[in-house]
């Protein structure tokens, strides 16, 4: 049936990717199920999860088809060095993504407090999300445009890159570094 | 930087990058704060069941997932001008058909996956009640991914605006919401009644 060829064709051409991005899930699932303990000392951890990574996606999936974009038009070269476009398109990521990330923590805070759940300080929360969002944001950068440039030097189309890339990168390191922005408040706080 | 250096960077300045994508990030982390409440709602479930804690990241990311891929592929379609949003068109049907394909093959995978590390960590949910909460929160959770992908694509199409631009984000982020409310609404049916 000519149907079930066709969903068979774009079934195949999905899957491997979004088995990565499974495997990523799986294993930041397993980094947050290590965080539960930690949710009783900071009320509005669990707030901040699902909203930090998809941040993420947001932020570094429009700076990888940015690039992408800019590859394809040759207004950017696929290696790292000073260059005033890619460096711009980085440096507003930056500023993105850890705005987003200290407004997330002061947005949580808010919420819970209109909710009458008793948030955690408004400091523990902002300097969980300011270390997590600082240090993803270095590795997002890297890895993203490092494997973008690889997988182009090698003629894969940056445009199918970015989206498994930027899910996975952001599952993985997101969460590793949310755990290790916790255990550092947690530390200077007590 | 000169004044005419920075005009010939065009879209590629930094300060109009962030002055264009800044409230659109705001606007989605509202919109996502949702899911992240009913997570912390649901605190005394996951205290019990750990086991769930593993799920929830790809519960969250696997709808946007599979959003993004119908919506690129039906923008793709409509700037080809090969689409009409008709029902008798057979590639639209073979779309949503290799959707819930990939849905029921990924969750399937995800109930096997959570349930190997619950083996670890000593859980005490079977994989039957780990597959029925996975699956069955994954196949609603695609439905609702490809209604928001054909909603988002056609009427940004109607309404002018590159459904490449918008529609990704906005099903993204709609869609990870709704899947942290059925992943804990079917999660609490399954395991507390």
């Amino acid at each position: 049936m000519a149907l079930l060829s066709d969903v068979w064709g774009i079934y195949r051409q999905a899957l491997p990717v979004l088995v990565v991005a499974l495997g990523g899930g799986l294993f930041s699932g397993v980094i947050l199920e290590g965080m539960v303990e930690s949710v009783t000392t900071f009320t509005g951890l669990f707030v901040m999860v699902p909203v930090f990574l998809a941040t993420r996606g947001n932020v570094y999936g429009a700076l990888g088809s940015r690039i992408a974009s800019g590859l394809h038009q040759g207004l950017i070269d696929p290696v790292f060095r000073r260059d005033e476009r890619l460096l711009n398109a980085v440096f507003a990521s930056f500023i993105n993504g850890i705005g987003i990330s200290v407004l997330i923590g002061v947005l949580t805070w808010s919420v819970l407090l209109v909710l009458g759940w008793q948030p955690a300080p408004l400091s523990h929360l902002v300097a969980i999300m300011f270390v997590a969002g600082v240090l993803t944001s270095l590795v997002m950068i890297v890895g993203l445009l490092g494997l973008i440039f690889l997988g182009f030097n090698r003629g894969y189309d940056p445009d199918n890159l970015v989206g498994p890339i930027v899910t996975t990168l952001g599952d993985v390191f997101g969460m590793l570094f949310l755990l290790l922005a916790v255990t550092l408040v947690e530390v200077t706080a007590t | 930087m000169s004044g005419t250096g920075q005009r010939s960077l065009g879209t590629w300045n930094w300060r109009r990058i962030v002055r264009n994508m800044f409230p659109l990030l705001i606007v989605l982390s509202g919109i996502v704060l949702w899911a992240g409440i009913t997570l912390e709602q649901a605190r005394e479930l996951l205290d019990e069941y750990r086991i769930l804690a593993v799920m929830v990241p790809s519960m969250v990311g696997m709808g946007g997932n599979l959003g993004a891929i119908l919506s690129s592929r039906l923008s793709t379609r409509f700037h080809l001008g090969t689409t009409e949003l008709d029902p008798r068109d057979r590639v639209l049907w073979a779309n949503v058909g290799a959707i819930l394909a990939l849905a029921l093959t990924l969750f399937t995978t995800l109930a096997i996956g959570a349930y190997g590390f619950g083996l670890l960590i000593g859980s005490t949910v079977t994989l039957g009640q780990l597959l029925l909460i996975s699956v069955l929160s994954g196949l609603s959770l695609a439905l609702i991914a490809i209604v928001c992908s054909f909603l988002a694509t056609y009427l940004s199409y109607r309404l002018g605006v590159d459904p490449d631009d918008t529609t990704i984000p906005i099903v993204t982020n709609v869609v990870d919401v709704f899947g942290m409310l059925i992943f804990i609404g079917v999660a609490t049916l399954v395991l507390e009644f």
